[in-house]
């Protein structure tokens, strides 16, 4: 089974994760890098992460925690150099800022026999980790394209806001490109919207100057839809298209249940995959199930009917 | 128009200039001047401010380009393209504001632009020892690992001229040289240009001190309003020939006649003033209608005295000014009370370089100009009063204050400093560097003062100055009060004796009963 | 008698009435921009967009004005982007505190904007106070208010992003979509802003002693200029700046997150200099930054509107129109 949902990894996780489970262990520290809380999403992984290692503490005493976070892949770099050089990790999860940047400190890791979970963005060199936990960009951009294909079976003019440029970013333009292929939907516009709010408005605004007639946007992130929506509330276009954002922010995902007519569906990817990483990493030495292999958590179409399972109230995103 | 002379020069000469003319746009300042300047010889150019002087000198070291006539090297045609390419032909020009890299050390800066290497890297011991033996040959102990912005001025002088050395100089050429110098320092320097005259250097200088240029230049050569006037051997001209030839007039004496005895009424009274590390227990007073002249040597703690008066430096001590206690904490406190300083370093504290006149003019005493808005019409109005009352000339009413001359710089500082109307004006070394004419116009003006019945403190280095125009002077040595000498008591040795610290009764506390 | 000194005699000679294209420059660079736009595509003049336009100029015109004040008396701040995060992050969550006790009501937005105001000039000083009293230099200190409010918005959001009270926004949002006589509010605040900057600087002894303090410290110094004061005054009006960009902000997406003002205080500094100020201080014009900033929103807009290069490269042509427009002014100027 190549993908395994993450409603499913989490209850493994929270099963073998349950008090009184744990037996006298031998201790064990496990390194945990990430980007810093630099938009939405990634502060949710923020999010997540320490929620995840938090819950771990709690309920093993034999697992110690270091969390960095890094505003760039240099700075990341050196985490990991501080980690190995001055905590003496046993275990490395790290969701690397860049791919190529990274693969040479991570394969040093690995390297020394240390056990390496990398998630969410591939290394460049395949066969260095031992467990990769990602989201599925590629169907991120398919899910959200199949779903334009299918509503809008007349076809149509569609503008799209694209995020910072990067592999992933392309993965994801590229598989809905392919998914509305021949469909009669044109795109009409694309710029990038850095995944920020101020920018997505922004460039929503002059899409709405420039273009008298829009069907639909893929804004194809959250915090995007959010600046979007905005300037088309501002324009009093509301009835006229609707928007797909992704990702899975709480706001969104609430609009979503409550049967929003402008941002009808979203399309997850979850930054709760940290979570999921740190947990089955922790299994090792919890559990002696050893974990490997790949996780390739799929992007579902969240919908009216299925959006309650995946709201979370109390986090950040 | 020139009329040159040439008995008795033998040699033929290094650097010369033939009908060289320079124009800066329409305005011309140069007029086909004809120039020979030869090896083993000290030739000293003088002029009024604004005679072309600078504009010469910088035109024969490639630092400007003319814009008529031709330069030769050794007797062939040259043009320098650049500073460096006269420097590398062996003429170098040590201007007046120092061309030194302060954060730099000596030994750095004396190098810069042709370090001595070792493989890629600086030969930094090298440097070193060759620094030292130009700085020892100089006579001077300056350390050639020190930054050069914690040197004295006259100390950077010797850096300047330890560069042009280092470069071979075949032509030194120096523009007020001695104008920051101290006597002790400027004899060390004619000590150097006796020594590389001995060596064949040719030497072209400027100086506003006429009996400088009497004792020690071969030949001397007046500009007047961008054109040649004379050139004669120094020893065919007396010091009153050089002024007259300058001024293109006769001059009258110097110095006005003294403004009448002060009255009796006392507008400042100083006792035991201290300002941290310069002045110790200072005390004077000073009379309405009276130039109060303070004398001693540069260091001895006058400037900061003063500074330390109208706020500008932390001190203590007691002031009061018409017979009431004040507590001067800034400038602005001390304008309140009447009193007004004019720095001596026109440039750096006085008067904003990179602006025009009128913003400068009204700076001061700007809170005069508002009522809430500056009212530009009336800054405009004071800007047409103070050329006329001072004089100052200027090309154009825009233009920015650095292109002005010195003299017309200094007379827009006292203009503006006039401005906020003070009773007691505090008057640092008004005329440095400055030419004849312009001094006399300023002599005139605190004269003036007198008349009116303001207050003016002049602090000066200038023995001359002092002794033509105070009523009263207060001789200051390592920052304490060594005397006060008044009406016939005011000579030349009476003030050097009590400057360097041999009569009896200094030594601090000073009865200062008039 | 020469030339030089028979023209300086005459005690008051006629200005010379010459077209300064140095000062031109800037306003040609934008007239070029908009015809530009008017030939790419005919909705560029449009009401619509130009509203949105001058509006979302409006946040970094109002900061850059203030920039202005500080560039002009030597200074630099590099930390306008992140106090506005902060600002924003802080009113969010001051209204939303408020709302239960007073009621989503007009009440709440006002101590919204009061907070705003008094927190943009309580940051000010502190930028102010550690370059004029601490002797720091701006930029270090600067660079660290910058890292410290950027970290405390993202503290006090949690990673995440902070959204105000959907209520309270329905209140509040007329602040940056409203307008009267058509002309949105923001468009409104940033002219007059603009308009009294311009005056102050050219007219009032503030400005005058801010372009003294830039040129020559010492001189401001010895000529009884009370520079400490005017120097952390240029900080502190900054600030209350920021607050009141951030007051025009908020009600626009009714969020802060860490990603708020990212580079704004670039985009400020930029459109100061692209306006004809000095960086290293004594002479600034702000009618030349509002142009800046103009410039700069039209070059995003166009970029925008008319798709002509692939949006991969939209960062090289801004950094290209930038440093045209600033080498422009420099040619001329040492032309004349």
């Amino acid at each position: 089974m190549r993908t395994l949902k993450l409603m499913a990894a989490a209850t493994v996780a929270a099963l073998l994760a349950a008090p009184g489970a744990a037996n006298a262990q031998e201790s064990a520290t496990i390194g945990v890098s990430i980007p810093a809380a630099t938009h939405g999403w990634t502060g949710g992984v923020n999010y997540h992460a320490q929620h995840a290692i938090d819950r771990l503490k709690a309920a093993y005493d034999n697992l110690e925690f270091v969390l960095a976070t890094a505003g760039s892949p240099s700075e990341q770099v050196s985490d990991l150099e501080d980690m190995m050089a001055t905590r003496n990790i046993d275990a490395l999860v790290i969701l690397p800022f860049e791919s190529d940047p990274l693969t040479g400190p991570v394969k040093r890791v690995a390297d020394e026999g240390k056990f390496v979970t990398v998630v969410d963005r591939g290394l460049a060199q395949d066969g260095i980790e031992n467990l990769y936990v990602a989201g599925d960009n590629p169907g991120f951009g398919r899910v959200a394209g199949e779903y334009f294909r299918e509503r809008m079976i007349d076809g149509g003019k569609i503008v799209v806001l694209r995020g910072i440029p990067t592999t992933i970013d392309n993965e994801r333009v590229q598989a809905f490109e392919e998914a509305i292929d021949g469909s009669g939907i044109e795109i009409i516009g694309m710029e990038h919207g850095n995944w920020n709010r101020d920018d997505a408005f922004e460039v929503m605004q002059d899409f709405l100057s420039r273009f008298p007639e829009i069907d639909a946007v893929w804004a194809s992130d959250d915090d995007m839809a959010m600046g979007v929506l905005e300037a088309v509330r501002q324009a009093g276009r509301e009835g006229e298209m609707f928007i797909v954002g992704g990702a899975g922010m709480k706001q969104v995902i609430k609009g979503v249940m409550d049967g929003d007519e402008t941002i009808p569906v979203n399309v997850l990817y979850p930054p709760a995959m940290i979570g999921t990483a740190i947990e089955l990493t922790a299994l090792r030495y919890v559990g002696q199930v050893p974990v490997e292999g790949r996780y390739i958590l799929a992007s579902p179409l969240i919908t009216q009917e299925n959006a309650e399972q995946y709201y979370y109230p109390d986090s950040p995103f | 128009m020139g009329v040159a002379v040439s008995e008795g020069r033998l040699t033929s000469p290094v650097l010369s200039a033939e009908k060289v003319s320079k124009s800066f746009g329409p305005v011309q300042v140069l007029f086909h001047i004809d120039f020979e300047l030869r090896p083993g010889e000290v030739h000293a150019l003088i002029g009024e401010n604004g005679a072309g002087k600078s504009t010469l000198m910088k035109t024969l070291s490639g630092y400007e380009r003319p814009t008529g006539g031709r330069i030769l090297l050794d007797g062939q045609e040259v043009q320098f393209v650049s500073g460096a390419d006269a420097e590398d032909r062996g003429v170098v020009l040590i201007h007046q504001e120092f061309n030194l890299a302060d954060q730099l050390s000596v030994e750095a800066n004396i190098f810069l632009g042709r370090e001595p290497r070792r493989g890629p890297f600086l030969d930094s011991s090298r440097m070193r020892e060759e620094a030292r033996a130009l700085l020892a040959e100089l006579e001077t102990n300056v350390d050639p690992q020190t930054r050069v912005m914690h040197l004295p001025v006259s100390d950077k002088q010797m850096v300047e001229i330890a560069k042009a050395l280092s470069r071979k100089a075949r032509v030194l050429i120096m523009d007020e040289p001695t104008a920051v110098l101290t006597a002790n320092e400027s004899r060390t320097l004619f000590r150097q240009i006796e020594r590389l005259k001995r060596e064949g250097v040719a030497i072209l200088y400027t100086s506003h001190k006429l009996e400088e240029v009497k004792e020690i230049a071969d030949v001397v050569t007046v500009l007047r309003d961008g054109h040649h006037v004379v050139t004669a051997p120094t020893s065919e001209l007396s010091v009153d020939d050089m002024a007259r030839h300058m001024v293109g007039r006769e001059l009258v004496d110097l110095y006005p006649e003294k403004a009448p005895q002060p009255a009796a009424e006392t507008v400042l009274e100083v006792s035991g003033f201290s300002v941290l590390r310069y002045a110790e227990d200072v005390s004077f007073t000073l009379k309405r209608g009276e130039i109060l002249g303070f004398a001693g040597l540069v260091g001895s703690g006058r400037t900061e005295l003063m500074e330390g008066l109208v706020g500008l430096r932390p001190a203590h001590g007691e002031v009061k000014v018409h017979g009431e206690v004040v507590h001067i904490r800034s400038p602005k406190d001390a304008e309140r009370r009447g009193v007004a300083y004019l720095t001596e370093d026109r440039k750096g504290r006085g008067l904003i370089l990179n602006q025009e006149m009128r913003p400068n003019l009204t700076l001061f005493g700007l809170d005069r100009f508002c009522n809430i808005f500056i009212d530009r019409r009336r800054e405009e109005e004071a800007l047409d009063q103070a050329t006329q009352r001072f004089d100052i000339r200027a090309p154009h009413r825009r233009i920015h204050v650095g292109h002005l001359s010195g003299g017309n710089q200094q007379k827009l500082l006292l203009a503006k400093t006039m401005v906020v109307e003070p009773d007691i004006v505090i008057i640092d070394e008004p005329t440095r560097g400055i030419d004849i004419g312009t001094k006399q116009q300023i002599y005139n003006f605190v004269e003036d003062l007198a008349r009116q019945g303001k207050s003016c403190i002049l602090v000066s280095s200038e023995m001359a100055e002092i002794i033509g125009l105070c009523h009263r002077v207060v001789v200051m040595r390592s920052g304490r009060v060594m005397g006060e000498l008044s009406a016939g008591d005011i000579n030349e040795n009476n003030i050097v004796r009590h400057a360097m610290g041999l009569s009896h009764n200094g030594g601090g506390r000073h009865d200062a009963r008039h | 008698m020469t030339l030089a000194t028979s023209a300086a005699r005459q005690p008051s000679p006629p200005a010379r009435r010459r077209i300064n294209f140095s000062a031109l420059g800037p306003l040609l660079a934008l007239a070029l921009l908009i015809v530009i736009g008017m030939l790419l595509n005919p909705n560029f003049l449009s009401y619509g967009n130009l509203t949105n336009v001058l509006a979302r100029s409006a946040f970094i015109g109002i900061i850059a004005v203030g920039m202005t004040f500080v560039i002009t008396s030597g200074g630099l701040d590099l930390s306008v982007g992140s106090m506005a995060a902060f600002i924003a992050g802080t009113m969010i969550i001051v209204m939303n505190l408020l709302v239960p006790s007073l009621g989503a009501s007009w009440l709440v937005v006002l101590c919204g904007l009061g907070t705003g105001l008094l927190l943009g000039a309580l940051a000010g000083a502190v930028n102010g106070l550690l370059v004029t009293v601490g002797r720091i230099e701006a930029f270090i200190v600067t660079l660290g208010t910058m890292g410290i409010f950027r970290s405390l918005v993202t503290w006090l959001a949690d990673g995440g992003t902070l959204s105000l009270d959907f209520t309270v926004r329905e209140i509040y949002r007329p602040f940056y979509y409203g307008g009267i006589f058509g002309v949105a509010w923001p468009i409104i605040v940033f002219a007059i802003v603009a308009i009294i900057g311009e005056i102050v600087m050219r007219k009032t002894p503030f400005g005058r002693h801010c372009a003294a303090i830039g040129s020559n410290e010492q001189v401001a110094r010895y000529s009884a200029v009370r520079v400490d004061l005017v120097r952390l005054s240029t900080y502190v009006l900054l600030g209350v700046l920021v607050g009141i960009a951030t007051i025009m902000y908020v009600p626009r997406l009714g969020s802060a997150s860490s990603s708020t003002g990212v580079l704004w205080e670039l985009e400020a500094i930029a459109a100061v200099i692209i306006g004809g100020t000095v960086l290293k201080g004594g002479f600034g014009r702000v009618w030349g930054t509002v142009v800046g900033v103009l410039i700069l929103s039209f070059i995003g807009n166009l970029l925008n509107l008319a798709a002509l290069v692939s949006p991969y490269l939209n960062g090289a042509i801004q950094g290209v129109i930038i440093i045209l427009a600033v080498m422009l002014q420099r040619e001329r100027s040492a032309a004349k």
